[in-house]
C-alpha cells in the first residue's frame, strides 16, 4: 500500500491553525476553529502535527545549582571591570563639564598673556649686546684706516720733498 | 514586601549596584532559556545573557519607563542573541566543533530514562531541529522561539521585536509550517 501525502490544511485557515494551537486564538474566532476542525480531516490532521512536533523543538537545559553560584560570581565580577571603567570614564568626562570652561579658558589667556608679555622683555634686552658687539668689531678696523690714511700723507710728504730737491739742482 | 522591578530599576538609576544585582537574579534564568533557545550551548547562553545584563547596566541611565524593565531588557537580550546567530552563519564550519563540544543532551524526565533505539532519534530529532532552525529567517527564528519555547504572548512579542502583532503571527506562521515540513518524518 502506497504510502498516504498528508492533506494539506485550508490555506486560509494555517496561520489561525498555528494561533489555535498556541492558545492564541480570541474567543469567536477560537470557537470557529474548533467548528471547523469537526468538519475538516486535512485542518484536525495538521494540528495533530503541530501538537506532536512542536513540543520536540524544545531543547531544554537545566543545570545544576553549582552552575548558577558560578553564573553568579562570574557575573559580579564582569560588573566590577565595568563599574571600574565607567568610573574612570565618568571622571574624565566631569572635566568636561560646563562648570570646569571658563577655568581652563581663563587659566589659557593667562598663559598666553604671560608669555608675549615676558618673551617680549627679554629679546629687547638682547639687542644692544648684538649692537655693541658689532661696534666692537669695526673699531678696530675703523683705526687701522685712519693708520692707512696717515700713512698715505707722508708718502705724499716724501714725494714732494723729493720733487722740490730735483728742482733746486736744476 | 519586595519591591517591584520598577522601584529596583529607579534605586540602581540612582548607584546603588545591590538593587541591579537583585534585577539580574530576578531575571537570569528567564534570560539564560531564552539565549539557550537561540544558541542551544550552554556556555554561549551564559555569555549572552550576561552580556546582555552588562549592556543593561551600562544603558540604565537611558531607561525612561515608557515599557517595562522586562520588555526593554529583553529586547537587548533578543538582538544580541540575533547577532549570535547572524556571526554563526558567517562562520558555520568553527560553529559546528564548539557546539559539538558544549552541546547538552534534551532534557527528559528524571524518572525516565529513555531506550537506546529512543535515545538515537532523540539526537536526530535534535540534529534536524537545529538545521531546521538555523537555516529560518532571523526575524522567523526568534518569533518562533519566543512563542513556542518562552510562551511568551503575541503583544509582549511585537513589543520585544518592535513590530506589529500581525507581523509577528506571519512570521509564527512561516516558521511553524517549514518546521513542521521538515520534521513530518518523526509525527
Amino acid at each position: 500500500m502506497a504510502a498516504q501525502t498528508p492533506a494539506l490544511p485550508c490555506k486560509e485557515q494555517e496561520e489561525n491553525l498555528v494561533l489555535f494551537h498556541y492558545g492564541d486564538l480570541p474567543g469567536a474566532e477560537r470557537s470557529d476553529m474548533q467548528a471547523h476542525l469537526q468538519s475538516c480531516a486535512a485542518c484536525a490532521a495538521y494540528l495533530r502535527d503541530l501538537t506532536a512536533l512542536m513540543p520536540l523543538t524544545i531543547e531544554t537545559d537545566q543545570p545544576p545549582q553549582g552552575f548558577w553560584t558560578d553564573y553568579n560570581r562570574e557575573f559580579r565580577h564582569k560588573l566590577d571591570g565595568l563599574a571600574e571603567r565607567k568610573n574612570w570614564r565618568q571622571r574624565l568626562a566631569d572635566l568636561w563639564q560646563p562648570r570646569w570652561l571658563p577655568t581652563f579658558a581663563t587659566a589659557a589667556v593667562v598663559a598666553l598673556a604671560l608669555t608675549f608679555t615676558l618673551g617680549k622683555g627679554m629679546w629687547s634686552k638682547n639687542d644692544p649686546t648684538q649692537e655693541d658687539a658689532a661696534i666692537m668689531e669695526l673699531l678696530p678696523v675703523a683705526e687701522n684706516l685712519d693708520f692707512f690714511k696717515s700713512m698715505e700723507v707722508l708718502d705724499d710728504l716724501d714725494l714732494l720733498e723729493s720733487m722740490g730737491g730735483q728742482g733746486n739742482a736744476a | 514586601m519586595n519591591p517591584g522591578d520598577e522601584e529596583l530599576v529607579a534605586s540602581a538609576q540612582q548607584g546603588n549596584r545591590r538593587a541591579f544585582e537583585e534585577l539580574v537574579e530576578r531575571h537570569q534564568r528567564k534570560a539564560y532559556h531564552i539565549a539557550f533557545g537561540f544558541a542551544r550551548d550552554r556556555e554561549d547562553a551564559k555569555d549572552l545573557s550576561q552580556e546582555a545584563f552588562l549592556k543593561a547596566f551600562s544603558y540604565l541611565r537611558n531607561f525612561d519607563g515608557r515599557s517595562s524593565f522586562y520588555t526593554w531588557f529583553y529586547r537587548i537580550l533578543v538582538n544580541l542573541c540575533l547577532d549570535y546567530k547572524r556571526r554563526q552563519n558567517r562562520n558555520p564550519a568553527e560553529t559546528f566543533d564548539e557546539n559539538a563540544q558544549n552541546q547538552v543532551e534534551p532534557s527528559q524526565a528524571p524518572n525516565k530514562p529513555r531506550a537506546p533505539d529512543q535515545e538515537v532519534l532523540a539526537k536526530q530529532i535534535s540534529l534536524r531541529v537545529g538545521e531546521v532552525l538555523a537555516s529560518l529567517p532571523a526575524r522567523q527564528r526568534t518569533a518562533f522561539v519566543l512563542k513556542n519555547h518562552q510562551g511568551l504572548s503575541i503583544k509582549e512579542i511585537a513589543e520585544l521585536m518592535e513590530t506589529a502583532e500581525g507581523t509577528v503571527k506571519v512570521h509564527l506562521h512561516r516558521a511553524v509550517a517549514a518546521l513542521r515540513e521538515k520534521l513530518a518524518d518523526f509525527a
